[in-house]
């Protein structure tokens, strides 16, 4: 024969049983399924906190670097272009030095040149003044067959020389008379 | 048709006759299944979760975290676990049905038992909270004439939260069989004209029919009962510890 209890019945002893039951249940719950999920999202949290505040410092640290950077950038192309500006003007001066160096220098170089020449020209001049004068001086002793005495030709023919040197178309007009 | 209590399966013969109902063994089968799906759920936790059913436990003890601190405030999600707990069981207790399980939320002494719980902790808190003498003295207040009022209004709390649980899920246990037996009736009635004993006695109408009617009295009438009774439990030690 089967038992029951009525519909609507409160039985101290099932009361009992409810709450030892609920006992268990609870403990085991929390030892198995609460604490150490909560844990879990605990420390998962603080982890997360962790991390964030982590990234916040390296995206401050990477700002700060980058200012630092682009302001070392702007003073360092300043610094180039300086030097540039700097290396541009002594270049500028170094030309115009060597350049005035080598003016003066062929001036110079010129100058000697245009000496020399006027001293060989005149010395050339000298040589051939004594040439013709040795030359006139035996022309003229075989054509007049006399001995003159060799001072006073000499003189004489310095003289038409230095005529001849002073005005050539005196000369040239008296060789053709 | 007859409509009982629980089965008592065995009467330990010592203090009078310890009866072991229907509602305590299936009580013990569920507690086993809950600490199952427990296991399974927390097996292998790691910190960062690789698994879907770790997912699944973390959403269901954040979810109940935030409800109980909601619902009571910060200093008070300590409760979270034992509010939890009496959830899991008054739900899978009222849910039972669906497995044909008598559901043992339909027992007044399971509901009653619960009720107490909570009744004892809200006046244990209270007293805590206020010092006795002040726990006392709220019994007078605002004037020594309520003092009748205020003792029932007191006792009157588990028993209110008890009766509703146990009246709703009990109540849709009744309007099941009713349905169908009612149905079984009426397929009798109809499949009579068919000469065959055994044709004629399937109760073809129990097929379908009664789904719709347990969609409300099993999945959502369990569902609310258990989240009624927590939020009750939830509101009332909360006003008990108010700072």
């Amino acid at each position: 024969m089967e038992e029951f209890l009525s519909f609507v019945t409160i039985d101290v002893w099932e009361i009992i049983f409810t709450w030892i039951n609920l006992l268990i249940l609870f403990l085991l719950m929390k030892k198995i399924l609460f604490k150490p999920v909560k844990a879990i999202l605990d420390k998962r949290e603080k982890d997360v906190g962790s991390l964030y505040s982590d990234a916040e410092k390296a995206s401050a640290e990477a700002d700060r670097l980058r200012s630092e950077y682009s302001e070392k950038l702007s003073s360092a192309k300043e610094e180039a272009d300086e030097i540039v500006r700097s290396a541009t003007r002594k270049a500028q001066l170094t030309e115009e030095e060597i350049l005035r160096d080598a003016h003066g220098k062929a001036d110079r170089i010129i100058e000697r040149a245009e000496e020399n020449i006027e001293l060989e020209k005149q010395n050339a001049i000298n040589e051939v003044k004594s040439e013709i004068s040795d030359m006139a001086v035996t022309l003229a002793s075989a054509i007049i067959k006399k001995e003159v005495s060799e001072d006073e030709h000499r003189e004489m023919i310095d003289n038409f020389i230095d005529s001849v040197d002073n005005g050539k178309e005196q000369a040239e007009g008296r060789k053709k008379s | 048709m007859n409509v009982s209590g629980p089965k008592i399966y065995y009467t330990i013969p010592i203090l009078g006759g310890i009866p072991i109902t229907e509602t305590i063994v299936n009580m013990w089968i569920l507690m086993a299944v809950i600490v199952g799906i427990c296991l399974f759920l927390t097996r292998g936790l790691k910190e960062r979760p690789v698994k879907k059913r770790q997912v699944v436990a973390e959403l269901i003890v954040s979810k109940l975290y935030g409800l109980v601190e909601d619902t009571m405030g910060e200093r008070n999600t300590g409760y979270a676990p034992f509010i939890g707990t009496l959830m899991t069981i008054s739900a899978v207790g009222s849910l039972s049905s669906l497995v044909g399980m008598r559901p043992i939320t339909a027992d007044l002494s399971v509901t009653l038992a619960w009720g107490l719980v909570i009744f004892l902790i809200v006046q244990t808190v209270s007293i805590k909270t206020t010092g006795i003498l002040a726990y006392l003295k709220s019994f007078f207040q605002p004037v020594a004439l309520l003092f009748p009022l205020n003792i029932i209004s007191t006792i009157s709390t588990p028993v209110s939260m008890a009766f509703r649980h146990f009246g709703n899920i009990a109540s849709g246990l009744v309007i099941s069989k009713l349905v169908y037996s009612a149905l079984a009736s009426l397929s009798a009635a109809v499949l009579s004209f068919i000469p065959n004993d055994f044709i004629s006695s399937i109760p073809i109408f129990q097929v379908g029919i009664p789904a719709v009617l347990s969609i409300y009295f099993d999945l959502f009438s369990s569902g609310l009962q258990a989240y009624i009774f927590c939020m009750l439990s939830m509101v009332y030690i909360a006003n008990a510890n108010e700072p």
